[in-house]
């Protein structure tokens, strides 16, 4: 069947010479052309050699050594010789069916995409596509409007009442009912957490990111940002992980395998881990620090401050070849809003099915916890670091919650914040040393799948220590300088 | 079940083809770099059931990333017996040296001129009929997002099929 198809384009003479010997060489079957495979086998690449290797037994001396021949009757790489080959006779196929009528019109589409790029241009559309996309319409609108109607209107006002009020009249045992609706019950807190706190603010992220990512714009923001990220040993093409991260670093952890290098690969999971906040996470943060700008902008300085630094350093630590950047960039192109809502669609159905088992599981383990003591154990063990930070004893609850993921401490926050038990500059400690916090246990599970237990590990006891110390840095700033939020 | 694998280069819509395929949903973005896993679905052509593969975006059969690795194995341990090749209209003669390269190495090729439309409006015109002959393998022109194009790929599959599988 495979010879139907093959379709060969000659290459000069010597290359064929040494490609018909190593054809006639080659003895079993590779599901490609013997040609394919000599000319995979010519230009170096290392898997297939292994698998010649493997299948050709005694004979791979001989092949070495054709390989080794072929490539000293050139000056220039074998990859390169054959790609121009490759290169002339698809341009001489397109020129022959394709045809261009000039269209002379000024463009628009062009003009808006060179601004983007434009260092100076693109920093203001950068910000306001944050302020706009982010600030008004996930903080604002998702985590103010849409958590006080679900939270209040729904949650406190019908169904945790209903809930309550139906537990304590059918279910005689006291321990049962602190499972379903007690303080950290899987209805009146799990739940309430993922569908009154999460979701509006989930998807309302997941539609806006949604918007950005169709539009194009990530590729041309990662031209914009290449520069400040060679700096820290990354390349352009990083940016896109790394901007999902902000939709949530778990999948985003997936997306690092993009990236050319171990060495990136490892800088970007450890940045992703430590200093960008998920969706969740970040919205709740939004509606912490709402009504308090300059608490907003120390956050998003002492995160940014921690992401240049780290990075630094680790590119420091981590020496290598500094990345050659070269990317696709698309054109821009007007969302579909039928892909922009099957999209949010697909990934708030993924998003709860992670993270609603997870809540529910985390008000079982408390309650397990509070049944042998363990819990109140941990939160008094937590108290110390906490209150190191100089917040009060309770945040450490929301800590311990932390470890299940981020974006359930930070709802932990809120919570704290409605009763009225932080002030401005505990909440800005409080959300730096959370978002720098331990990544969620999904994130924890990525990391290690993607990276090695190892290097996982490392990285999780650094992230711990690391955001405490800055947690303590920032508040002993702030109490030094005399700075009231 | 036979096989259908989709490869090409990042961004020119394999996820779109898919979805247009199988009905289900693999996310979609513009960007390069959407799909690090492989999607597998179902569909139904001329009353036959398939196997579709949706792989990660490839410059070239020599990879050079993990995620290009992936697409690679495909081909080489599933034996598809068809192999969709979609490609950019626009930019065809970068898109063709790929081509050119699963041709190299015997694939039962279709080639799908994708995102026909933003090829158009740029003033590119196409010959069909040339192209397939000059490579001697069938070629349609399809818009993944509007769906435009579909009807005639599942026909070059179904005829596809029952010359060569």
């Amino acid at each position: 069947m495979l010879k139907d198809f093959v379709k060969n384009i000659g290459y000069d003479d010597p290359l064929e010479i040494y490609l018909s010997k190593l054809e006639k060489l080659l003895g079993s079957e590779y599901g490609i052309s013997k040609r394919a495979v000599s000319l995979l086998l010519l230009q170096e690449d290392e898997e297939i050699f292994e698998l010649v290797k493997k299948n050709e037994g005694d004979k791979i001396g001989v092949i070495s050594a054709i390989i080794r021949e072929a490539n000293s009757h050139y000056s220039n790489p074998l990859s390169y010789i054959i790609s121009e080959r490759r290169q002339g006779e698809a341009s001489r196929i397109t020129n022959s069916v394709m045809s261009v009528k000039e269209k002379g019109l000024f463009n628009f589409k062009e003009t808006l995409s060179r601004l983007m790029m434009n260092p100076f241009i693109g920093g203001p559309i950068l910000l306001a596509v944050m302020y706009y996309g982010l600030y008004k319409f996930v903080g604002n609108f998702g985590a103010g409007v849409l958590v006080d109607f679900i939270e209040k209107r729904i949650f406190d006002a019908h169904i945790n009442p209903f809930m309550v009020d139906l537990v304590n009249r059918y279910l005689p045992y006291e321990l049962l009912r602190d499972l379903l609706a007690g303080q950290y019950g899987i209805i009146t807190l799990g739940a309430r957490y993922a569908f009154a706190i999460i979701l509006p603010i989930v998807a309302t992220f997941f539609f806006a990111f949604a918007i950005i990512e169709d539009t194009g714009y990530l590729p041309r923001l990662a031209m914009l940002i290449d520069q400040l990220f060679k700096k820290i040993g990354l390349s352009g093409r990083a940016v896109i992980p790394l901007v999902l991260g902000l939709g949530c670093s778990t999948m985003a952890t997936m997306v690092t395998r993009t990236l050319p290098t171990k060495r990136e690969r490892i800088i970007a999971t450890l940045l992703l881990s430590l200093a960008i906040p998920c969706s969740a996470q970040m919205g709740v943060i939004l509606a912490l620090l709402q009504n308090k700008p300059l608490g907003l902008l120390i956050w998003l300085g002492v995160i940014i401050g921690v992401f240049l630094f780290v990075g630094y350093l680790a590119s420091k630590i981590m020496p290598g070849e500094l990345p050659s950047f070269y990317m696709e960039i698309p054109p821009l192109r007007l969302p579909q809003l039928s892909n922009i809502l099957r999209k949010t669609g697909s990934r708030l159905k993924w998003y709860l099915f992670e993270v609603l088992p997870l809540f529910i599981f985390a008000s079982v383990l408390i309650w397990l916890g509070q049944i042998t003591g363990v819990f109140g154990f941990l939160v008094k063990a937590l108290e110390h670091p906490v209150r190191w930070i100089g917040l009060p004893a309770q945040s450490s609850v929301a800590f311990l919650f932390g470890f299940f993921r981020r974006d359930y401490g930070a709802a932990g926050l809120y919570d704290l914040k409605t009763a009225g038990l932080l002030s401005g500059n505990q909440l800005v400690v409080a959300c730096v040393t959370l978002t720098l916090f331990l990544p969620c246990v999904a994130q924890l599970l990525m990391n290690i799948k993607e990276r090695g237990i190892g290097v996982g590990i490392i990285m999780s006891t650094f992230i711990l220590f690391f955001s405490f110390s800055v947690g303590y840095f920032v508040n002993l700033v702030l109490i030094l300088s005399g700075i009231n939020l | 079940m036979r096989k259908i694998a989709i490869v090409g280069s990042p961004n020119v819509g394999k996820s779109v083809i898919f979805n247009n395929l199988t009905g289900t949903y693999a996310d979609v973005s513009n960007y390069p770099g959407t799909t690090v896993e492989v999607y597998r679905g179902k569909c139904k052509i001329g009353g036959e059931e398939f196997e579709v593969i949706d792989t990660p975006g490839m410059y070239s059969l020599l990879p050079i990333s993990e995620e290009e690795k992936v697409g690679r194995s495909i081909l080489l341990a599933e034996s598809p017996c068809v192999i969709l090749h979609v490609v950019d209209a626009k930019n065809l003669a970068r898109m063709l040296m790929m081509t050119l390269q699963l041709l190299e190495a015997g694939m039962p090729v279709i080639l799908v001129l994708n995102i026909f439309d933003e090829a158009e409006g740029l003033g590119i015109d196409i010959d069909l009929d040339k192209l397939a002959k000059e490579l001697n393998i069938p070629a349609v022109k399809t818009v993944g997002t509007t769906g435009a194009g579909m009807d005639i790929l599942r026909g070059k599959i179904e005829e596809h099929v029952k010359r060569f599988c």
